[in-house]
C-alpha cells in the first residue's frame, strides 16, 4: 500500500524562517487537509530549527513523544521520514558533519544516524533519507575506493538504524557526484539491498537528464522511499560539476538563472511523468511513503494543495 | 454537512497579484484547491456575470468548468452592488424602479443554473442612509419584499448579509427591518464576523431568526468596532485608521466569535443548507488566501464537524 505525505523543507526556505509554533501547526494542518496522512521533517541545527533534530524537537515541544502527539493533532498520521544532510553540522554535541568518505568519521555517523532513527521509530516513521555523497563540485570522481568507503559507511549505518526499525535511503540529488561515472548504480551494486535502499526523487533524476519512470523500473527492488516531485529543467550543460552549485545552481538557478528546478506535480512542463511513475511503483508492488515535494516553493500551501488535488483526483486512484 | 467555498481569491503571478478570473488557467488552480482541502461547492459574485460569459460562453459552461475539478455546483451568487442614494438606494424610492429591473436582467443572467441564494447588503453605505430612522427601514424593507418576489418566481432565495458598515447593522436596526420584511419573501444570511464586528452576538442574533436563516458566512474577527468606524468617509472596510485587516479565516488565533457554539446552534435549528466559509481580504498584511482557505477548512472538519456530530446525538 501506498501511504501518502509531505515533505515540510518547502515551509522553511531561510535558517531565520519558520520558526513559531503557529507556523508550524498552520503547516501541518495544510498538509492534512490537502489529503496526506504524513510530513517528511529534515534534518537542522540551533534554536532556530525546532523541528531539525531531537534535541531541538524535545526543547520545543517537551519531548520527542510530545511532537508526535502535536502531529496526530494536526490530523497526521506519523512523521514519515526524516531527511539527514550527514554534512549538518550540530551545535547541539558540537559536530562538524560525518562525512561518509571518511572512515575516520564513521562512529559519528553512525551515532547521528541512531539519534535520528530512535526519534522516527518514535514517531511512526520507517526511513531515514540521506545525503549519501558530496557534491560533485567539492570532490574529484569517486573512483572505487571511495565508492567501497561509501559503501562501508551506509551499511554500517544501516545495520545500526536496522535496530530502530527503521530503514536507509539513498537520496540521489542531481548534484550529487554519484552522478558521474554510473556512481548511484556502482554505490548500490556495492552495498546489501537489506541494509540500503533508494530514496527515489523523481524531479532530480529528471534534471539529471534520467528519466524518472525508467529509473524506478531500474531500482525497483531498491526503491524503500520515494520523493514525488516535477521538474522544470534540465541540467544539461551539467553546472553540477561547478564548485558552490548548492547555492548558484540550486538556488540562484546557473547560467540559465532557472527560477525554480522544482514544479508541482501537474505544473509544465511536466518532465517527470507523475501517474506513470505511480504505475510503475504499483507494477513493481512497492509498499511504503510516496511523500510529494516542492522545495523552494514560494507559494508553500498553494503547492500542497495544487499536489493534494492531483494525489486525490489522479495518483491515488492509480494505486 | 457540505462546505461552500466564497471566492474571494488572491494569488502571486509573475506580473504581481491576480484573481483567479485572470484566465482558464488561473481558474483551474484556485478551483483545485478549493476542492483538494475539501470544499464540496463555491459561491460567487454575480458581477463576474462579464468575465464567464467572456471566458465560458455560459453560466453553465463555468459550472461545468467547477465540477470538472470535483466541485458539486455554485450555490449563492452575492449581488455586489453600487450603491448611490442618486440612482441606487434601498431607502430612496425614488430609485427602486432602478433596482428592481437590477434584479429582473440579474435573474435572467444567472438562470442557467439552480442557485440557492442570491445575497445583498440590503442598505448601502452607513453613511449615505443616516441617520437611519424606521421609516428608511421600512421603505428599505418594501424594496426588498419587491426583489424577493422576482427571484422567488426564479426559483432562488433572496437573503440579506449585513456589513458591519451597512445601513442596517445594529441589534434594533436589524429587528427593526426583519420586523417589516415578509419572511416568504426576504431571508437572512449570517456572517459571524460582520455581526461581531458590530456587536451584535452572532449567536443570539442566528437564534433570533432561524427560521428565516438560508445561510452563512463562517468568517471570524479580532477586532469589534468600538469607536464607529462603520461610520467612516469614505470606507471602513478597508480604510479604517484603527484596523488594517478586519476579516480572519476561522480557526486562527485570536478570533472573537465562538465557532463551536454557533455550529451547535446550526445543529439544534435543524439547518439542511451548504455552509459557506469566506474570509475576504485574507491576503492583507501579509496573509495567504491558499493557506486561509485551508486552515478554514482544517478547523471545519477536524473542531466543527465534531462539534456538530456531539450535537447530533444528544
Amino acid at each position: 500500500m501506498i501511504r501518502w505525505g509531505y515533505a515540510i523543507n518547502q515551509f522553511n526556505p531561510q535558517f531565520d524562517d519558520f520558526v513559531r509554533r503557529r507556523q508550524h501547526q498552520r503547516a501541518l494542518r495544510v498538509i492534512s487537509i490537502s489529503g496526506f496522512s504524513g510530513v517528511e521533517l529534515s534534518s537542522g541545527s540551533g534554536r532556530w530549527e525546532p523541528l531539525g533534530n531531537p534535541t531541538q524537537i524535545a526543547a520545543n515541544f517537551g519531548s520527542v513523544a510530545g511532537f508526535g502527539e502535536f502531529v496526530r493533532e494536526a490530523g497526521l498520521d506519523a512523521v514519515s521520514s526524516w531527511f539527514w544532510d550527514p554534512w549538518t553540522r550540530f551545535g547541539e554535541d558540537l559536530t562538524h558533519g560525518d562525512d561518509p568518505t571518511d572512515p575516520a568519521k564513521r562512529d559519528g555517523l553512525i551515532a547521528h544516524a541512531e539519534w535520528f532513527a530512535a526519534a522516527l521509530a518514535e514517531l511512526g516513521g520507517s526511513v531515514l533519507v540521506v545525503r549519501p555523497a558530496p557534491y560533485a563540485g567539492q570532490v574529484p570522481r569517486l573512483d572505487d575506493a571511495a565508492i567501497a568507503t561509501l559503501a562501508a559507511s551506509w551499511e554500517a549505518v544501516g545495520t545500526a538504524i536496522a535496530a530502530h526499525g527503521i530503514r536507509l535511503g539513498l537520496h540521489f540529488d542531481f548534484l550529487s557526484s554519484l552522478r558521474a561515472d554510473d556512481g548511484l548504480e556502482r554505490l548500490l551494486a556495492a552495498t546489501d539491498p537489506t541494509l540500503v535502499g533508494l530514496a527515489l526523487d523523481t524531479a532530480e533524476f529528471a534534471i539529471a537528464g534520467r528519466d524518472a519512470v525508467a529509473a524506478v523500473r531500474a531500482h525497483a527492488d531498491r526503491i524503500v522511499h520515494v520523493h514525488l516531485k516535477n521538474a522544470a529543467a534540465i541540467d544539461t550543460d551539467e553546472e553540477y560539476l561547478t564548485s558552490a552549485a548548492e547555492y548558484t545552481v540550486l538556488r540562484a538557478g546557473g547560467a540559465r538563472v532557472v527560477p525554480r528546478w522544482f514544479n508541482e506535480l501537474a505544473t509544465e512542463p511536466l518532465l517527470v511523468d507523475a501517474p506513470g511513475v505511480v504505475a510503475e511503483l504499483v507494477r513493481a508492488g512497492y509498499e511504503g511513503w510516496v511523500v510529494v515535494e516542492s522545495d523552494f516553493s514560494p507559494h508553500p500551501a498553494t503547492s500542497v494543495m495544487l499536489n493534494g488535488w492531483e494525489v486525490q483526483h489522479v495518483l491515488a486512484p492509480i494505486s | 454537512m457540505k462546505w461552500s467555498y466564497m471566492d474571494h481569491w488572491r494569488s502571486m503571478s509573475p506580473h504581481g497579484p491576480i484573481d483567479q478570473w485572470e484566465s482558464r488557467t488561473s481558474m483551474d488552480r484556485f478551483l483545485k484547491q478549493v476542492a483538494a482541502v475539501g470544499y464540496d461547492a463555491i459561491d460567487t459574485f454575480d458581477f463576474r456575470w462579464y468575465q464567464i460569459m467572456g471566458e465560458y460562453g455560459s453560466v453553465a459552461n463555468y459550472q461545468e468548468f467547477v465540477q470538472e475539478r470535483g466541485l458539486e455546483r455554485i450555490v449563492n451568487t452575492f449581488h455586489a452592488a453600487d450603491y448611490d442614494p442618486r440612482v441606487y438606494a434601498p431607502h430612496v424610492p425614488e430609485t427602486h424602479a432602478n433596482i428592481l429591473e437590477d434584479f429582473r436582467v440579474t435573474m435572467d443572467r444567472w438562470s442557467g443554473i439552480e442557485l440557492d441564494n442570491i445575497i445583498v447588503m440590503p442598505a448601502t453605505l452607513y453613511y449615505d442612509m443616516e441617520p437611519v430612522t424606521e421609516d428608511k427601514i421600512k421603505t428599505t424593507a418594501e424594496l426588498w419584499n419587491k426583489v424577493g418576489a422576482i427571484t422567488k418566481d426564479a426559483g432562488v432565495k433572496l437573503t440579506c448579509h449585513h456589513e458591519f458598515f451597512c445601513g442596517i447593522q445594529s441589534r434594533a436596526e436589524l429587528d427593526t427591518f426583519y420586523a417589516h420584511t415578509d419572511p416568504e419573501l426576504v431571508n437572512l444570511f449570517v456572517d459571524t464576523a460582520q455581526h461581531c464586528i458590530a456587536s451584535v452576538d452572532p449567536i443570539d442574533f442566528y437564534e433570533s431568526y432561524a427560521d428565516r436563516v438560508t445561510g452563512f458566512h463562517f468568517k471570524d474577527t479580532r477586532h469589534q468596532d468600538l469607536i464607529g468606524d462603520y461610520r467612516r468617509r469614505p470606507d471602513s472596510e478597508i480604510m479604517a485608521d484603527t484596523t488594517e485587516k478586519w476579516f480572519h479565516e476561522m480557526g486562527d488565533e485570536g478570533g472573537l466569535v465562538d465557532f463551536e457554539n454557533f455550529m451547535r446552534a446550526v445543529v439544534r435549528h435543524g439547518y439542511e443548507g451548504y455552509l459557506s466559509v469566506e474570509h475576504d481580504k485574507a491576503n492583507k498584511l501579509g496573509g495567504d488566501h491558499a493557506e486561509s482557505t485551508a486552515i478554514a477548512r482544517w478547523y471545519a472538519k477536524n473542531v466543527l464537524e465534531k462539534v456538530a456530530a456531539e450535537e447530533v446525538a444528544r
